[in-house]
């Protein structure tokens, strides 16, 4: 199957963000994730589906090196974004992080003002000179977040007080505001209602627009809603990475067919 | 594989004896459960009853109000009015003065004091009011010449005897008091020239010998003990927190903080006199530092306190969401910008608690401070900070000590009155901790 993807892939190599070659990653002494080859795409929208416990979301965890802040997980292979590999030795995961931006499966924003939330990152990173230009940057995020109209009015209320669905599109705001180039997404509205889900889902469709997106997500409605590509984890490997509707359509390997009928998972 | 009975119908209105069974356990739990917490809050009833009965007597003192006549004849031969020369009149100078003022006042109001000699009225004031008198008119020699109104101590005893500590039969048999003068007390105090009123001295004045204890206060004591939390908290605190942070975000897992862990968890079950004899042989004997000083005291009492903080503070850092942390470096905070920004902000009230109460351990700690020399009887106040630091001082819990090994059953009194000096102080510093706390929560 591994020809299969890489045929695939073969086909629309014309603009790659990230590549990642033969990764491995090992906690402690389990296995998680052997040889995975993939390459996600500029201002696309990346889907990784796979059973709980398949490996994808440590994968999307390896594109920003939050493995790191795990002691016994170990990283193999090579991951380069733009040509450039992350995990050599000269590269400081912050400035990674800044330029690899990511938004968690449960809405975590600080326990601070949605204003500070959104400023923190530009801050920190020294993005704004000044504090009006500091403000342009909150808003313009929250806008792009689709946020902007409902909490303008009230940008020094705690975060934390806005309802499940807001607070997961202030964490995409948060995300977006250091302007990264990828945006990675670990299930990010398994923790929202219909309503929520389907918001933030119209927002990622609209973030490719400037971002490279991918999104690790339990729901395969969700997968070929809003992405152009999709990759289908098994057991720690990657079994089959393509088009999203050839995916959906017509999978060239029996376990993802197996999968997206719903006879394994 | 065995096919299951069919349901027999039981009525819900009927309870069966297995629920029977359950609910009588589960009342007799709770009925276990008030007596407990019964039984510990008609013990702390009783313990504070007990103290603030015994204590309350000790904020109040009786005094002899009287005009004293500062004769320059006797207090300032040379009239130059120059302290140096001043001091070489004693303190039996002016309690002689003290015992003429008073018979004088007697003479004057027409009190009857057959059989009592004019010494024997003297003594009705105490032995450390001269000395008091004497350094009221050394700081202010234009006193010389002039009537002042004194409110000087009255004996001990009498004191006692309007406490109710002394009686007329006990004074039979009491070579300090006869009752006669208590007799004569009787009528001073009906004549106002005797009163019972608060007694500031006791909480700001310094100790005073066994044989006056009318005159024993806490005021080295509480700046002794003021000065060791200030050291403590100064060292303590950052020590504390940075090695918390450092263990719970940085350190690497390994068979070395495992073993630093395990250690400090010993360390915070140590017997605090251990840390009085580690204080005695490194501060004083090795490293020289003064004996009886707040600074040990307060070197000590750090050591001591530092587990507390440390376990407190990490397990406040521990119970910050790790989704916070992840959020942080998710979008490229540092390690060290995730700490400072996120979580110890969120640990905070969590680390002043647990402080507070490490300060609070610290401030009625005895036994360390036993051995570093701060059970001396010390009457001088230590200087300013930070000279002071060095100087001799007393500790509240130690002064509590002190009162205790003194005959005079005076000294009962004043005992719980210091152990309510150091209640108050600690629930001061809980109050604190609260307003801290909610100070510090509110802000999210």
């Amino acid at each position: 199957m591994n020809d299969m993807t890489l045929t695939e892939r073969a086909v629309q190599a014309s603009d790659i963000k990230i590549e990642a070659r033969g990764v491995q990653v090992h906690y402690g002494a389990s296995h998680a994730l052997r040889d995975v080859d993939v390459d996600i795409l500029g201002k696309t929208v990346t889907a990784f589906i796979g059973p709980s416990g398949c490996g994808k979301s440590t994968f999307l965890r390896c594109l920003n090196r939050m493995n790191d802040t795990i002691d016994i997980c170990r990283v193999g292979g090579k991951i380069l974004l733009d040509g450039e590999d992350i995990y050599d030795r000269k590269v400081d995961p912050v400035q990674l992080r800044a330029k690899v931006g990511m938004v968690f499966q449960k809405p975590n924003p600080f326990p601070k003002s949605i204003f500070d939330n959104v400023a923190y990152g530009p801050k920190i990173h020294g993005l704004t000179r000044s504090r009006s230009e500091l403000e342009g940057i909150v808003e313009d995020s929250l806008r792009k977040a689709a946020l902007w109209n409902e909490v303008k009015d009230r940008l020094d209320a705690p975060g934390t007080g806005l309802s499940g669905g807001q607070q997961q599109r202030l964490c995409i705001a948060r995300a977006i505001a250091t302007s990264p180039e990828v945006l990675l997404m670990d299930e990010p509205c398994s923790a929202l209602d219909p309503i929520a889900t389907a918001q933030v889902e119209e927002l990622i469709d609209e973030l490719r627009a400037n971002f490279s997106v991918v999104i690790v997500t339990h729901s395969m409605q969700q997968a070929a809603r809003v992405s152009q590509r999709t990759a289908f984890f098994h057991l720690g490997s990657l079994v089959e990475y393509g088009e999203t509707g050839q995916i959906f359509t017509n999978p060239s390997d029996p376990r993802t067919e197996s999968y997206i009928t719903g006879r394994i998972g | 594989m065995t096919a299951q009975a069919a349901p027999t119908h039981r009525s819900l209105y009927r309870l069966d004896t297995r629920t029977k069974r359950r609910n009588a356990a589960e009342k007799r739990f709770r009925l276990y459960g008030l007596a407990a917490v019964g039984f510990g809050v008609l013990a702390l009833v009783v313990l504070l009853s007990s103290v603030l009965a015994q204590g309350v007597g000790a904020f109040r003192q009786t005094f002899v109000v009287m005009d004293v006549m500062l004769d320059e004849g006797v207090l300032d031969k040379s009239g130059t009015r120059d302290p140096e020369v001043m001091k070489k009149v004693t303190t039996i100078g002016y309690g002689k003065l003290l015992q003429t003022s008073l018979n004088a006042e007697l003479a004057e109001k027409g009190f009857a004091v057959e059989g009592m000699s004019a010494k024997d009225v003297g003594a009705l004031i105490s032995k450390e009011a001269p000395a008091q008198l004497r350094d009221r008119v050394l700081a202010d020699p234009d006193l010389v010449g002039q009537t002042i109104r004194f409110k000087a101590y009255a004996n001990g005893r009498i004191d006692g005897y309007f406490k109710g500590r002394v009686s007329l039969q006990s004074a039979e048999l009491d070579s300090n008091v006869t009752p006669e003068q208590l007799r004569l007390a009787d009528t001073l105090r009906a004549a106002g020239i005797m009163e019972l009123s608060f007694n500031p001295g006791f909480i700001f004045g310094p100790d005073a010998s066994e044989l006056r204890p009318e005159a024993a206060g806490l005021g080295v004591a509480i700046l002794g003990s003021a000065y060791m939390m200030l050291i403590v908290l100064a060292l303590a605190l950052p020590l504390g927190v940075a090695t918390s942070i450092y263990l719970e975000e940085f350190a690497p897992r390994n068979k070395w903080t495992d073993l630093i862990e395990v250690n400090i968890a010993n360390l915070a079950a140590v017997p605090s006199i251990v840390f009085g004899i580690l204080g005695l042989a490194v501060f004083i004997n090795f490293a020289g530092l003064p004996q009886s000083s707040p600074l040990v005291g307060g070197l000590v009492l750090t050591l001591m306190t530092l587990p507390t903080i440390i376990i407190a503070t990490r397990a406040a850092l521990k119970a910050v969401p790790p989704s916070i942390k992840d959020a942080a470096l998710g979008i490229g905070a540092s390690k060290m910008q995730t700490v400072f920004h996120h979580v110890l902000p969120l640990a905070m009230p969590g680390i002043l608690t647990g402080t507070i109460i490490g300060l609070a351990q610290a401030l009625g700690e005895t036994a360390p401070l036993l051995l570093i020399g701060m059970v001396a009887f010390v009457r001088e106040y230590p200087a300013a900070p930070p000279e002071g630091f060095g100087d001799p001082a007393a500790a509240l819990p130690v002064q509590v000590y002190n009162f205790t090994q003194r005959a005079d059953p005076a000294f009962i009194e004043r005992a719980s009155g210091a152990i309510i000096v150091l209640m108050v102080f600690l629930l001061a510093m809980n109050l604190l901790a609260i307003i801290l706390r909610r100070r510090f929560e509110r802000r999210w």
